[in-house]
């Protein structure tokens, strides 16, 4: 076999879904035996960051690395059989998850929900990791649907089952709302099937850069990707779909929001940068949409321009909903909820900008000011809940009414929590720094004034809650309950390892901009993915052998 | 004639869907939402194409050579398979939390539910 141009094929890249399958299936086979439950556990995490990192260095960063690398699952060859990438877009994601993941599952070996669901606690986390990898991994749009049930269904058990009676209708709600999303899913997936003849990433990309070399009409792809982002937006908690988001975040137990809000969130982004990307980018569909109401119109050779004036209506509602929201929280997993939606906006507003402006220098430019937006929001968002689920854990209550003091308490935490703190707020040298400051760079190279105003309110809105949960729960007298608080240290140690990424980011940020800007070009490079894929060398097998079947 | 009869049965099932989703009852709800998947399983059915297909007509079959005289499109089924068990998986789960919900509330009536919670 000789190695094809571009990329190359390895089994390294189904590694990170092996590892956490295995621990998932061997967690619940030691569902009986705690200790021995909780070592295959933390062995597969680690194991999974080891793959990671694999994927990272020998695909993506090595100075010979191909930058991108495929593996034909079960070796059939695209688009017939099911295709993973591994490029820099997916490993970024990867390695946020990763970062993330790792902390929780550790956090998790010293407080677990209590219940009959226990024992199911470690082998369903491993699902829902498999759900996120197996999303970033795939290339193939209905396997993406796969992936995301995968995940979906996890979570639904995270939801429904660890909180109590009052919880129960959330979830229930969370739920309906995901089955209605994945039907709609669906409809797209066929949609595109109808209209394509093919499922596959690359092959679709190929073929919607020239339609009329396949016999198709394109024209509505764009109907259907609008389908398709509505479920990612879902996913992503963009409002106005974020009603979920509140009541779930505060259903499941916080090391699992801490995912919630870290991996499955950039899940729904990561769909969004890549099918409106390196998938439709290309599509050689005329969109013209007169705004009368505006006097504007969206216009332009693809579907990006349409992408792009969703994602910022989007986006905007997102910063400022999310915004205004979190500043009249009573608790502080509510005050992180909406800032959550919130900074999904931050995300979607750069993305917007790429999809809009006909610049690729600045294309590149917002997307990679995205990704290390979605990096700081993994970070410090992932640091917050987890502190969350310190708090509670020990004092037993999360409500800012009932805490007060516990910088005296515990410093550590404190000091945890007051750099993410300032991480959401944009203080340098933290890794929410260069988030904030590539994106307000990235909208005002595209001269969009409406955008940075709403930036700027944004930043306004994260300064004010982040302000108010600091003066109502570390500062001040102590209440009871933070007098009688026990902080586990295990889980403080934690919570010191995030604020110390969070300030490594920051401090050591070009190395870090450099995987950035290797993911964004991955993101934009359909060319390169098409030819990774090589979805033609099917064809040629059956014209050459003359179709046996 | 078929494409017919099939798009009126596709809209016909979201339309019951959409109906029952919006009941108060729960359990319609979770019927709605099970009408929903299998409308969207029917609708992806239809999207492999519905007339007696040749190698034209067949979405991975016009692409790809056409080295198979008539068939019906073999892609479509699979993905339906697939969807299939994932949706009656979820239908499941959705009934248990529903049966759960009055067990914990006593009732199955959306606005009791949010009038206890207040």
């Amino acid at each position: 076999m000789t190695a094809p141009p571009v990329g190359t094929e390895s089994q390294l890249v189904i590694a990170p879904m092996l590892v956490v399958l295995i621990a998932a299936v061997g967690s619940l086979l030691l569902g009986h035996r705690p200790r021995a439950r909780a070592a295959v556990s933390l062995a597969g995490g680690a194991a999974y960051a080891v793959a990671v990192a694999a994927i990272d260095w020998y695909v993506v960063l090595a100075p010979d690395a191909p930058g991108i690398a495929t593996y034909q699952v079960g070796d059939w060859a695209a688009p017939f059989g099911i295709t993973l990438v591994a490029d820099g877009l997916s490993a970024f994601m990867l390695t946020m998850v990763a970062i993330l993941g790792v902390c929780s599952l550790v956090f998790s070996t010293r407080h677990l929900p209590g219940g009959e669901g226990r024992s199911y606690y470690f082998p369903l986390f491993h699902f829902l990791a498999l759900g996120v990898t197996g999303a970033f991994l795939t290339g193939d749009l209905f396997n993406l649907f796969v992936w995301f049930e995968v995940m979906l269904m996890a979570s639904y058990v995270f939801v429904a089952y660890s909180g109590g009676p009052q919880h129960t209708r959330a979830a229930f709600w969370y739920v309906a709302l995901n089955l209605l999303a994945s039907a709609v899913f669906l409809l797209g997936v066929g949609g595109i099937y109808a209209t394509t003849g093919t499922l596959n990433m690359a092959d679709l990309a190929q073929r919607l850069a020239d339609p009329a070399a396949y016999g198709l009409e394109p024209v509505p792809v764009v109907g259907l990707l609008g389908l398709l982002l509505s479920v990612f937006a879902i996913k992503a908690g963009l409002v106005p779909f974020q009603f979920w988001i509140p009541t779930a975040y505060r259903a499941a137990p916080p090391q699992i929001t801490a995912l919630l809000a870290g991996a499955t969130k950039k899940v729904g982004i990561y769909a969004i940068i890549r099918l409106s990307f390196t998938v439709f980018a290309g599509a050689e569909v005329a969109v013209d949409l007169p705004l009368p109401v505006i006097d504007a119109a969206i216009a332009g050779d693809s579907p990006l321009p349409f992408v792009g004036a969703a994602l910022f209506v989007m986006g905007t509602a997102s910063i400022l909903l999310g915004g205004i929201g979190a500043v009249g929280r009573d608790s502080m997993e509510g005050v992180f909820a909406y800032s959550s939606i919130g900074q999904v906006g931050f995300i979607a507003i750069p993305v917007a900008i790429a999809a809009t402006t006909a610049s690729p220098e600045l294309r590149r430019f917002a997307i990679i000011a995205a990704l290390v937006f979605a990096l700081n929001h993994t970070l410090a968002k992932g640091l917050l809940f987890l502190a969350v689920g310190t708090v509670r854990a020990a004092t037993g209550t999360s409500r800012l009414n009932d805490l007060g003091g516990l910088a005296s308490r515990s410093p550590p935490l404190a000091i945890a929590v007051f750099i993410a703190s300032l991480a959401l707020v944009g203080i340098p040298p933290l890794s929410g720094f260069f988030g904030k400051f590539l994106v307000f760079d990235a909208a005002a190279r595209a001269g969009n004034g409406p955008a940075i105003v709403l930036l700027l309110a944004g930043s306004l809105l994260t300064i004010a809650y982040a302000t108010r949960l600091w003066n109502r729960s570390f500062w001040g007298a102590r209440t009871p309950a933070v007098e009688a608080a026990t902080v586990d240290p295990v889980q403080v140690a934690v919570l010191v390892v995030l604020a110390t990424a969070i300030v490594g980011v920051g401090v050591g940020f070009e190395p870090v901009y450099e995987f950035a800007q290797t993911a964004a070009e991955a993101a934009l490079d359909s060319e390169g993915y098409v030819d990774a894929v090589d979805p033609q060398a099917a064809d040629d097998l059956l014209g050459s052998s003359g179709g046996e079947h | 004639m078929t494409a017919v009869v099939l798009a009126a049965a596709v809209g016909a099932l979201f339309a019951l869907g959409t109906f029952l989703l919006l009941r108060r009852d729960l359990v319609r709800v979770v019927w709605g939402l099970a009408i929903i998947s299998q409308a969207a399983n029917v609708y992806l059915l239809a999207m492999g194409g519905i007339a007696p297909a040749t190698a034209d007509s067949v979405p991975v079959l016009a692409g790809h050579g056409d080295h198979v005289p008539t068939t019906a499109d073999p892609l479509v089924q699979a993905l339906v398979l697939t969807a299939i068990v994932i949706g009656f998986g979820m239908t499941a789960f959705a009934l248990v939390l529903s049966y759960r919900v009055y067990e914990e509330h006593g009732t199955l009536d959306v606005s009791e539910l949010g009038d206890r919670e207040r």
